[in-house]
């Protein structure tokens, strides 16, 4: 074999590249037929339409030279007719970083374009793990990654500046409330909820983690902050470093573990949420035996179970929601925070395109901390500004850091005179403070229950015997007139003839499914206004009801259903008292 | 690298508008650097709180907690935010001509 002449770097890149390269990334590395569905899908590409560089399957090129060359057998025999090729100087690595690091936030948009399935994000991430082996990353990656490495937290906040932060937002909220018994509990045992933060909200805007702690309170929550492995965000995920985002990932669980916690909640932050809950496992090879969830779902969960009252008309504003890439494309929370929006305001508007097709904000993958690669960002910005501009609302509230970092910075670049929220700060300002009133337990279900559903309709559709059946008593109970319904076609023939005021629906039913009946009972001028209640025990079959060109339903239950909830939601939508 | 000019202050900055040589602030270079930060003129509580990130800086290398600047001024944080919009770490950092702070901000 001929010895090749590389630098000490690039010869480096080469070993490593074969020890990277998993069967999900030679996947993607194989499988591109360069038919050009992603260029479309990229915001740089659409903000720089004639730069082909900017272009999905050009970047994944970059890389794909390299696996074709050196692992491929294609590449040994036909080098010229794939493509392969290599790397041997330190200029060619730094191009690559400028590709890999400065030309792709890994938002994985054109993932989900591809008709091949072409994941070039978990390619881009692998390269640029690569290259921060050999030393090659832009300076503010290797800033932050050190201090996650050395102090623990991106940012570098001292253990005893953290605690003093969480005392004085503590102190804030006694006064506030006036109540001495608020605060912020840390490191307690046994806690239901262990809450973890973005670094950036104890250094900079503490105001966030004394709104969780506020509602925290309000709920009667158990809960505590952990004294340490408390920074859930991880640039383990940006700098393609598996052993960072695994000795990041291990800090927390760890710490739950100790606390012995139930459940580690994740403040909203869409990488944290996804390295976290989704990656973090994988690179700690971690066996996390407790339950791991977004904050979004921990306040929709208080405000369904009636454990927090909120008013949205306390935030008289008009809001849109921005979906971020890691929330939304890589982890599937898309209707968690829109639900929690319709309880917290009045006017939201939605964002086209939205959901998992949603652009970035471009300061995903880390592009925050680079400032080299900050005229482009703001350039391809536009694709961004232009879909805010059209919501025509005055508030875009997200459910991660990076992204109100990196929209407030394109809505000054393009003058859209917008405010960034979060739903945090929603919630906690929508919240209902009642004088508390001590009542004995057993009194509650006769206060509110006898006849607050005295001469409503209700039709309760489900192909469970049990589940029809406990439904019709616990309504029936509380004074409703309840029809059942075993299967979709019954469900409009008895919702048409008896007009009821409000359909609990099934949607996993055999024959015509629930999405079908709530589409057809939207559609019927006569029920189209009639309020829809969606149940079901498998959330991902939401997507049935997602994907329909009609009016959103009124509510959603996921099974399994206790009676609290079941009547607090159905006199939520009947706007009972 | 860039450069940025106001008046009659020329100096050099990162693509994200803070100096890229903090040696060289200077009062009117914060007058400068305010300007573009939506704080409309430098009271003396915006000196305050701007002298103070300086003087952390120079001590430690890198800008201070929330929390400490708070203490120290003796502004709350809704007074920060007032009168410096784009909020510390990025609005007032800059005008006290401290470098971008790092990680996600």
């Amino acid at each position: 074999m001929v010895t090749e002449n590389r630098s000490y770097n690039a010869q480096k890149v080469i070993e490593r590249l074969a020890k990277k390269v998993n069967r999900q990334m030679a996947g993607s590395l194989a499988a591109c037929v360069h038919c050009g569905m992603c260029t479309q899908s990229c915001h740089y590409v659409l903000a720089n339409p004639d730069d082909p560089t900017f272009a999905p399957a050009y970047k994944a090129d970059r890389i794909r030279r390299l696996f074709k060359r050196h692992l491929d057998w294609t590449g040994r025999i036909i080098p010229w007719w794939v493509k392969a090729g290599s790397v041997y100087t330190d200029e060619e690595l730094a191009e690559l970083m400028d590709t890999v690091f400065g030309k792709c936030t890994n938002c994985r948009r054109c993932t989900l374009n591809c008709p091949m399935g072409v994941d070039l994000a978990v390619v881009n991430r692998m390269a640029r793990g690569l290259l921060v082996s050999v030393g090659v990353m832009p300076e503010g990656v290797a800033v932050v990654s050190k201090d996650q490495w050395e102090i623990g937290n991106q940012m570098g906040v001292l253990k005893e500046d953290y605690l003093e932060t969480l005392d004085w937002m503590s102190e804030e909220l006694q006064q506030e409330l006036k109540d001495p018994a608020v605060g912020i509990p840390i490191d307690k045992f046994d806690c239901e909820v262990v809450y973890s933060i973005n670094p950036r909200e104890v250094k900079y805007d503490p105001r966030s983690i004394a709104d969780a702690a506020k509602i925290f309170h309000f709920a009667e929550e158990n809960w505590t902050m952990p004294s340490e492995g408390w920074d859930m965000t991880n640039f383990g995920l940006f700098s393609g470093d598996d052993d960072l985002g695994g000795a990041v990932a291990r800090r927390l669980y760890e710490k739950v573990e100790d606390l012995r916690g139930k459940k580690l909640v994740i403040s909203e932050c869409g990488h944290g949420y996804r390295s976290t809950r989704c990656e973090g496992p994988n690179w700690a090879k971690y066996d996390v035996p407790f339950e791991m969830e977004s904050s979004v779902i921990t306040m929709l969960r208080y405000i369904k179970e009636g454990r927090i009252k909120v008013d949205p008309s306390k935030n008289d504003i008009s809001v849109t929601y921005h979906d971020s890439c890691n929330n939304a494309r890589s982890c599937g929370m898309t209707e968690e925070p829109r639900e929690l929006l319709s309880y917290v305001v009045k006017d939201f508007r939605e964002m086209h395109p939205n959901r998992a097709e949603n652009y970035c904000c471009t300061g995903g993958g880390g592009a925050m901390s680079m400032s080299e690669y900050t005229p482009r960002r703001l350039k391809s910005a536009v694709v961004k500004a232009d879909q805010l501009r059209a919501t025509g609302a005055g508030v875009v509230v997200t459910s991660c850091h990076n992204c109100v970092d990196g929209l407030t910075d394109l809505i000054r670049h393009y003058k859209l005179g917008m405010q960034v929220t979060q739903l945090v700060n929603l919630v906690a300002n929508a919240l209902v403070i009642e004088e508390r009133v001590a009542i004995p337990v057993e009194i509650v279900p006769e206060v509110t229950a006898a006849g607050s559903l005295a001469g409503r309709k209700i039709l309760v559709v489900d192909d469970e015997p049990d589940i029809l059946t406990f439904f019709a008593s616990v309504l029936a109970d509380n004074g409703a007139e309840v029809i059942e319904a075993r299967e979709g076609q019954e469900a409009l023939l008895k919702a048409r003839s008896e007009k009821p005021d409000l359909v609990t629906l099934d949607i996993s039913m055999p024959g015509q499914d629930g999405g079908k009946v709530f589409e057809a009972l939207r559609r019927d001028p006569d029920l189209a206004l009639t309020p829809v209640c969606i149940i079901t025990g498998r959330p991902e079959l939401r997507r049935l009801i997602y994907d329909r060109p009609v009016p959103p339903p009124d509510g959603y239950l996921d099974k399994p259903v206790n009676e609290e909830t079941l009547l607090l939601n159905v006199k939520k939508i009947l706007k009972v008292v | 690298m860039a450069t940025f000019e106001h008046g009659s202050v020329k100096i050099e900055v990162d693509e994200d508008g803070f100096m890229a040589e903090p040696e060289n602030w200077n009062q009117d270079v914060a007058l400068a650097l305010a300007s573009t930060e939506g704080v409309g003129a430098m009271t003396e509580s915006h000196w305050k709180v701007a002298n103070y990130l300086r003087d952390y800086y120079k001590q430690f290398g890198i800008a201070p907690m929330i929390r400490k600047l708070c203490k120290e001024t003796g502004f709350s944080l809704k007074e920060i935010y007032d009168l410096y919009p784009s909020g510390p770490a990025k609005g007032a950092c800059k005008v006290a001509g401290l470098p971008k702070p790092t990680g996600c901000v």
